[in-house]
């Protein structure tokens, strides 16, 4: 859609491009570690872009709640002599952090090839979902919270979003339509674990977690690992898949976790990083054609809209409710699901549809226009977000 | 109700000040005062921090029902003491609903058994 694409700050010939795109089986599957699911989605990303495991020098891994993955990987895959590794941390903002960290790496020739990698195993056998995410230990200022009944990510995302319903009067049916929206987009999915169309009567008969927020509020969890290869555009044109062009980025950080009494559930960090990544790119929120969310929790999707300046603060609710959202809506938005009714790979979720849309691949809900896509990581408790500008063309190309 | 919890090196002086039955907050030199694991300032960013018991009343910035799979709830809030400084806690002798935002509500403590006492809020006309 935009007319011309030129980024303001990175150096020529080294611009950076997403090459390949690895996912494995995803959700119930209780055959392998973490570290497992690691390897197996850097060896399928590196093939997807046509690369050999030699060729790649650089690799940073993100590991979930239940740990494994690492600097071990490394060894693991065999790989000799990076010149980048590290394990990254900024809960769900990380995958799009460790994208612009290898685009840094890439731009600055501090490495050529960089695997970036999420897998996470928190699901077992004959436990509940409910219990891979619980509380985990009850000392300190931790346990203090947990004794006191906030034992979960739910509650303190629950308490966000009913001080937004408050300040704004957002409505609870407002929140239901993001995950109808949404569950219309995972229809079209056959990676989506709920694909059974969804009304918002069977919505708000969902069972409360924490109100205001009913189970079809909440993500699913999984177990699995995606990875994607960062590399250089000139590098890329002779690979094997299409390359998905990074053109600008952001990140923030606000601080002050729990405690930001001006804007704790009203404003994010969506707000400083979406319009950084979006001016670095050279465009506008209006050039934007396919959004991919972090959605933790529907209210997650609502706030970063109004962030990122889809509409004015406050009216998100009433943006989603107007048929803004879903495959026949005006704005493209979680076309794969999102992480409430497709997987939960963290960041990795929103990305992983990014590139698909961005390379055409997305199959039964490919979006015809799809030259400006906008991804988005959030973190804690909207303590961290991250933003990707992706398009399947070149910087300075339309 | 409420769930047990135990001490840490950096919560010793904490359960000291909640087992007298004080919320200790953190107050700098210049008077500023702080949440309770404030390791700086939160207005000036002063390192060097003394306990000070808040008085005690504060109202409600959120609220959220927790509900567990045996179909008990929990009433959650976020308040903002009079101090100055949120707390997040459950509320007690209050049914769900019954407490809103802009609610007063006071400091309490709970003791549950083999737990240090851990601080929740009920209403204030309660």
């Amino acid at each position: 859609m935009a007319d011309t694409v030129t980024p303001r700050t990175m150096p020529a010939g080294r611009t950076p491009a997403i090459v390949g795109l690895g996912m494995t089986e995803m959700g119930k599957v209780y055959d392998r570690t973490a570290g497992r699911f690691a390897a197996d989605a850097v060896r399928l990303a590196v093939a997807d872009a046509g690369l050999r495991l030699s060729d790649v020098d650089g690799l940073l891994t993100s590991a979930g709640v239940g740990g494994g993955v690492g600097l071990g990987l490394a060894r693991d895959l065999g790989l000799k002599d990076l010149s980048v590794l590290s394990e990254m941390q900024s809960y769900g903002s990380t995958a799009g952090q460790m994208v612009q960290y290898a685009s840094l790496a890439v731009a600055s020739g501090t490495a050529e090839t960089i695997a970036c990698v999420f897998a996470d195993a928190p699901l077992r056998q004959g436990t509940s979902t409910g219990a891979a995410y619980g509380s985990r230990g009850a000392v300190g200022w931790r346990g203090v919270l947990g004794a006191s009944g906030i034992a979960d990510t739910t509650s303190m995302y629950a308490l966000a979003a009913r001080r937004h319903m408050d300040t704004y009067g957002t409505t609870q049916d407002q929140l239901g339509h993001i995950a109808v929206g949404q569950r219309a987009w995972a229809g079209m999915n056959p990676r989506a674990q709920f694909r059974d169309p969804l009304t918002l009567e069977q919505y708000h008969a969902s069972r409360w977690i924490t109100e205001p927020f009913h189970l079809l509020d909440c993500c699913l969890v999984s177990n699995g690992g995606i990875a994607v290869v960062v590399t250089s555009a000139e590098r890329a044109a002779s690979l094997a898949r299409p390359p998905v062009h990074v053109h600008g980025w952001g990140q923030a950080h606000p601080g002050r976790s729990l405690l930001r009494h001006e804007d704790f559930g009203l404003v994010s960090g969506a707000a400083r990083s979406g319009p950084a990544a979006l001016a670095m790119a050279g465009l506008s929120v209006s050039d934007v054609d396919v959004v991919e969310l972090y959605d933790c929790y529907t209210f997650t999707v609502l706030i970063t809209l109004e962030d990122y300046g889809f509409c004015p603060k406050g009216e998100g609710g009433r943006f989603v409710a107007d048929g803004t959202l879903g495959p026949d809506g005006k704005l493209k938005v979680n076309t794969g699901g999102g992480q409430l009714s497709s997987y939960y790979m963290w960041g990795m979720t929103p990305l992983s549809e990014a590139v698909l849309q961005a390379r055409g691949e997305a199959g039964e809900r490919q979006v015809a226009e799809h030259d400006v896509v906008l991804v988005s990581g959030n973190g804690g408790v909207l303590d961290h977000h991250s933003t990707l500008v992706l398009s399947p063309h070149a910087p300075g190309r339309a | 109700m409420v769930g047990t919890v135990s001490r840490d090196a950096a919560t010793a002086e904490f359960f000291d000040g909640t087992a007298r039955g004080e919320l200790l907050l953190r107050r700098c030199p210049e008077g500023h005062l702080s949440t309770p694991y404030a390791e700086a300032c939160e207005t000036c960013a002063a390192a060097d921090l003394t306990a000070v018991p808040a008085a005690g009343g504060g109202t409600v910035v959120s609220h959220a029902v927790s509900h567990k799979r045996d179909g008990t709830t929990l009433p959650l809030v976020i308040v903002e003491l009079d101090e100055g400084p949120w707390w997040w806690s459950c509320l007690v002798g209050a049914e769900p609903g019954q407490v809103t935002t802009g609610a007063r509500v006071r400091l309490t403590f709970e003791r549950p058994e083999g737990s240090e006492a851990v601080p929740v809020f009920r209403p204030a006309d309660a």
